[in-house]
């Protein structure tokens, strides 16, 4: 077993010292931060808008709105000037000057009809015109309902909206987690899993091509059994995306650490844009089944890819002979989708249980559902039944196919070699 | 007498559409250099992938060392270098040859040890920390060679070892064989070019078409199969020689070039006979010399013209 290790060791070892290694740890991090923090990073911008308000009103309406306009979050009224000649031209050098962003005009027909007429340097920020018009409406719906004889508040206290607040409960119990963090979790490992199953199965396929071509192989099967050598190779490779899925967790909870400072580096209006994305929190319980079912869905995939690699004598031979596996993965991934969306459906159910698409739709469905501890255990315990088939059917193939070079095999050479 | 090395008793082995090697028995001695020999295709490679447990024969035992089990159980005992050679291409050469030696049973540190005194013997002690890529084909194949006896093999199997070698590191190969039989291994190697077999291998064995046509010592296979040939320069006079080369008692077969003539004798013909002979027939002689076939000649009379080989064949389990 001493050579397991030692193939083991190659594997792992060979793989940290390279640099693609250390990138994707890097990259990881990165992905995630942007994740969470690029909506409040382009949120940002734009700041406080300084606006003067030209007062054309006959009625003193004027006053309402500016004292409106002060008393609304990231808008700043200069001052209040009265309309006369000349006022707009030298409102318009000021904004020209950059002294100040705007300046709306307003006169009775905001009252009346609603219309009212804002100047500014820059009118296509759609969420900052969109701020300006909700205030201004309300400004004048107040002045409307009170010359009605309507209290203002009596209505707004009839308009209190309803909050729906949403929690899981999750085995019988009450989470505190949103739907919108269910979601969210259960997007994240689907993408997670889906990348990592690509990304070391294809790992595993390049290690046994370059052996294949290189020809060391030849001396490797004098002194190891084939199997162990795969079994070596699908562990080594194991190891470093354990390795890689650790650097990622602990940047990732470093980084939710400092949530809080990043974000009021980022954003002066913090709490707002803050729920734009929720971080769920990640249990021991779903770690574990994240981690078993990548480890046994990696299994699985690889054993495939090294059989595609064996009946390879190139790179780029293996790389067109992958498709029908990275095909599977990507099925895998987008029918999870149905899980995402309603994970107690039939068809979540039987994607869960099925051992290719299991290793993606069993987590997604345990993140974003009601899944008992029972379920996870026969849909692993499926998984684990395939991967030992298939794994021996890749190995048969492997066996042979490592010692062939050539013409690749047909399919009914292939049943041979499973067959022999 | 002790367990030969390697024992081969009626193997065979089919691959789809043909048979690669047929009935083949085989014995190889302890400490010898035994050569196996055979044109491409002829199925020496799946006999050494068999004698290493890489293949499993259809019928037939491989016994090595005297005791059961294939190659892979011995492998501590046995250096292989295959025919198409290779390494880990972006591995550092200290790194290849530890990992190989684990491979063979040795343990981590006395592996790194080995591999550094041979790397400083063979003149590589400074590129121990270079990836192979960035190593000459020549060092290359050093770095190789290293991994193939890095465990001190009892066993050394060579697979057309020669093949692709330029004529230094051919002696090179050569000398390192001389070696490695002088400490005491045996060294099993095959090799379809014959002037390499005579000069090295004590004992071998011709196959072709995966049948064995031949085996034994050198020396015994050229006696019996080589049969007697004569070469006879004449000085001036021929006298009635002619008469003497069409006598079938003596002789079966003459290239006659007038003052020059290659004989082939009967079997059982003395050349002495043949001198008294040619003396009484009054022809004047410069030259009488009886000749050793060439192993090359034994190999071409017994496996017959070359045809195109099989040698696609062959890679093809």
């Amino acid at each position: 077993m001493s050579k397991v290790g030692a193939v083991i060791r190659r594997e792992f070892v060979e793989r940290v010292r390279r640099r693609s290694f250390w990138v994707m740890a890097m990259l990881g991090p990165v992905f995630f931060a942007a994740i969470f923090l690029a909506p409040l990073w382009f949120a940002r911008g734009g700041g406080l808008k300084r606006i003067a308000v030209v007062d054309r009103t006959t009625t003193g309406f004027g006053v309402a709105v500016a004292v409106g306009l002060e008393s609304t979050r990231g808008i700043f009224v200069v001052r209040r000037i009265l309309g006369g000649p000349g006022v707009e031209d030298s409102l318009a050098r000021e904004v020209g000057a950059r002294h100040i962003d705007g300046f709306l005009l307003v006169s009775d027909s905001l009252f009346e009809t609603g219309a009212v007429e804002y100047r500014a340097s820059n009118v296509s920020s759609l969420e900052d015109i969109a701020l300006l018009r909700q205030s201004l409406g309300r400004v004048a719906e107040n002045a409307r309902l009170e010359r009605a004889g309507v209290n203002p508040g009596v209505v707004a206290r009839a308009q209190v909206p309803v909050t729906l607040r949403t929690n899981k409960i999750t085995r019988g119990r009450v989470t505190g987690e949103s739907a919108g963090q269910s979601f969210a979790l259960a997007y994240f490992m689907m993408v997670t899993l889906y990348i990592a199953l690509l990304l070391y199965g294809v790992q595993v396929m390049g290690s046994v091509i370059d052996e294949k071509t290189s020809r060391v192989v030849e001396v490797l099967v004098s002194s190891i059994r084939p199997f162990q050598l795969l079994l070596g190779k699908v562990l080594g490779v194991g190891a470093v995306s354990l390795l890689q899925f650790l650097i990622w967790g602990v940047a990732a909870s470093a980084l939710i650490g400092r949530r809080a400072v990043l974000e009021g580096q980022l954003t002066d209006r913090g709490q707002d844009v803050g729920q734009v994305f929720q971080l769920p929190h990640v249990s021991l319980a779903t770690g574990v089944v994240f981690i078993a079912f990548f480890l046994g869905g990696f299994a699985l995939y690889s054993a495939m890819f090294a059989a595609v690699a064996a009946i390879s004598s190139t790179e780029q031979e293996a790389r067109q002979t992958q498709t029908p596996v990275t095909v599977l993965i990507m099925l895998a991934f987008f029918s999870s989708f149905a899980t995402l969306a309603n994970p107690e459906s039939r068809l979540a159910l039987a994607l869960s249980l099925v051992p290719f698409t299991s290793p993606i739709a069993m987590p997604a469905r345990w993140a974003a559902g009601n899944v008992s501890g029972i379920d996870v255990a026969i849909s692993f315990a499926l998984l684990m039944l395939g991967t030992v088939a298939v794994t021996w059917v890749a190995a048969r193939i492997y066996r042979v196919g490592i010692l062939m070079t050539g013409k690749r095999p047909s399919i009914r050479e292939l049943v041979r070699w499973v067959r022999a | 007498m002790p367990d030969p090395i390697v024992l081969l008793d009626h193997v065979t082995k089919r691959f789809a559409g043909h048979i690669a090697v047929d009935d083949l028995s085989l014995t190889v001695p302890r400490g010898v250099i035994y050569g196996l020999l055979g044109p491409n295709g002829a199925g020496k490679t799946t006999t050494i992938r068999m004698i290493l447990d890489i293949l499993q024969p259809d019928s037939g035992t491989v016994r090595l060392f005297g005791e059961p089990g294939g190659g892979r159980a011995h492998a501590e005992r046995i250096g292989y270098l295959p025919e198409e050679r290779g390494l880990y291409r972006k591995m550092r050469v200290l790194d290849v040859l530890v990992f190989l030696g684990e491979m063979k049973g040795v343990d981590r540190r006395r592996a790194r040890e080995r591999a550094g005194e041979w790397l400083e013997r063979l003149g590589l002690a400074d590129w121990r920390l270079r990836r192979v890529d960035e190593l000459s084909k020549g060092m290359q194949q050093k770095v190789q060679f290293i991994s193939t006896i890095l465990h001190d093999p009892a066993l050394v199997v060579l697979d057309e070892a020669f093949a692709g070698l330029d004529p230094v590191n051919a002696q090179g190969m050569k000398d390192t064989v001389l070696e490695l039989r002088g400490r005491g291994a045996t060294i099993l190697f095959s090799t379809h070019i014959m002037e390499q077999a005579e000069k090295l291998c004590e004992q071998l064995c011709i196959i072709a078409r995966g049948r064995k046509l031949v085996d034994g010592t050198l020396n015994d296979i050229k006696r019996t199969h080589g049969g007697q040939h004569l070469v006879v320069g004449f000085d001036g006079s021929t006298g009635t020689a002619a008469q003497v080369f069409a006598d079938p008692r003596l002789v079966t077969k003459v290239d006659n070039y007038g003052q020059y003539a290659e004989l082939e004798l009967a079997s059982g013909a003395d050349p002495q006979e043949v001198l008294r002979q040619l003396v009484a027939s009054g022809a004047r002689l410069s030259r009488f010399e009886l000749q050793e076939a060439s192993l090359h000649k034994i190999f071409i009379d017994l496996v017959g013209p070359v045809r195109g080989d099989a040698r696609a064949d062959e890679d093809r389990p």
